[in-house]
């Protein structure tokens, strides 16, 4: 992984080994929305006859996919993060080359033997509808989106000791993770009741560490800490985003001035010197 | 986090935010907590010369209960003697704020800088007997 959150195509290729089997990698991080280059990885897998399956859940409605061309053999699909409703997934297994894979769920054979049980017609229907409108809207949604993400940003950006996490081009507009320096993650979100955010990932909310995503950039586990993620979608006004960026000005002042760290770096305080109590 | 209303009333309106001159005659200060584990809390402690604490300081990096926990010591260190402080425990910080069992190391945090602050006070007040 490198530091803007893109995978090192050289150092993938040197940990290919005669005997991998399958390369899985996820099209879009879910945490910091970086886009990586899977024509590129996929290339690789093709030349060495490796099983390439790619996680596409963040990327539908947001990347043009093309499976006539990608070099992919396996791709899931999740309907609820294209607007669709939750519950309902897709694989998509190539037959040529063909990829055998073997069933899990056993039982009356539906779906060509690979996942036997009722098929869930108004959750297929469901998933299918938002993916034809996600197709149909992508294109300008996108730039709308992005104009957004650019006025969040630049809004953001002019504070003190704040960080983009994720490369700033390859990523998706939809996502914008950002280290809000001396102030703890939680605690801003309490401060912010009136958006919706998230401190790393849902999958790991639960948990008191920091996110691992961030950690692979190589970002100091505070920085870490310290790190929201802001998500744009459909529904996000320009409304919404100055009323965002006021807000977290506000709420990042008040809580800096309540931070013993902000006030050691505002004294000059190197803190990688200073020997902490861990606990 | 479903916290409790003290937990938000005190993160909402802490006590006693701020600072006191480090080196100003009667103060102790404590640090506690580390970034890397994302709490650190600075407690200071104000000591008259019978030894009652009769003010107190907090800043806290960390999460809402961490905020808290700080807070709500220094209302508590207040009017006390330095033995009594150090008999604040972290289980009386954790009743009292009803923390969450992933949060209790916050108010463990806070007994720490209680602790700290006070023997920063001691020691800085013995070391000025010695120059003295």
């Amino acid at each position: 992984m490198q530091e803007d959150g893109l995978l090192d195509l050289d150092r993938l290729r040197d940990s290919l080994r005669p005997d991998t089997t399958v390369v899985s990698v996820m099209h879009v991080n879910n945490e910091i929305g970086v886009i990586q280059d899977i024509t590129a990885i996929g290339n690789l897998c093709r030349e060495r006859g490796i099983v390439f399956h790619v996680d596409a859940a963040q990327s539908t409605g947001k990347v043009a996919i093309d499976l006539a061309k990608l070099p992919v053999d396996l791709m899931s699909f999740s309907a609820h993060k294209t607007y669709g409703p939750k519950g309902m997934g897709a694989l998509f297994v190539r037959r040529k080359p063909r990829v055998r894979i073997e069933a899990q769920i056993h039982g009356g054979g539906h779906e060509r033997g690979f996942r036997s049980g009722t098929l869930p017609t108004h959750q297929i229907v469901g998933m299918g509808e938002a993916f034809r409108l996600a197709r149909l809207e992508m294109a300008v949604e996108n730039d709308r989106i992005r104009m957004l993400r650019d006025r969040l940003w630049s809004g953001l950006s002019t504070m003190d000791e704040v960080f983009l996490n994720g490369h700033l081009e390859h990523r998706v507009p939809h996502n914008l993770n950002v280290s809000f320096a001396f102030v703890e993650g939680e605690s801003l979100i309490m401060a912010i009741k009136e958006i919706a955010v998230s401190s790393g990932s849902a999958c790991t909310s639960a948990s008191l560490e920091p996110s691992y995503v961030l950690r692979a950039l190589g970002r100091s586990d505070e920085l870490a800490h310290s790190s929201i993620r802001f998500s744009l979608g459909r529904f996000t006004t320009e409304a919404d985003v100055d009323f965002t960026v006021q807000l977290l000005r506000d709420k990042v002042g008040r809580l800096r001035e309540m931070s013993p760290l902000w006030e050691m770096f505002q004294d000059g305080i190197d803190l990688n010197t200073v020997q902490w109590a861990a606990h | 986090m479903a916290y409790s209303e003290k937990v938000i009333d005190h993160y909402e309106n802490p006590r006693n935010v701020g600072a006191f001159g480090r080196d100003e005659a009667g103060v102790g200060t404590g640090m506690v907590g580390a970034p890397a584990c994302g709490d650190v809390m600075k407690l200071q402690i104000k000591v008259d010369e019978s030894g009652v604490i009769t003010d107190a300081r907090f800043k806290t990096y960390g999460c809402g209960s961490a905020i808290a926990s700080s807070s709500l010591v220094t209302e508590w260190v207040k009017g006390k003697t330095l033995d009594q402080a150090m008999t604040i425990r972290n289980t009386e910080i954790a009743e009292e704020l009803a923390l969450p069992p992933v949060k209790i190391h916050c108010s463990i945090l806070a007994e720490d800088a209680i602790k700290a602050a006070v023997e920063d006070y001691r020691h800085r007040l013995s070391a000025s007997d010695q120059t003295a």
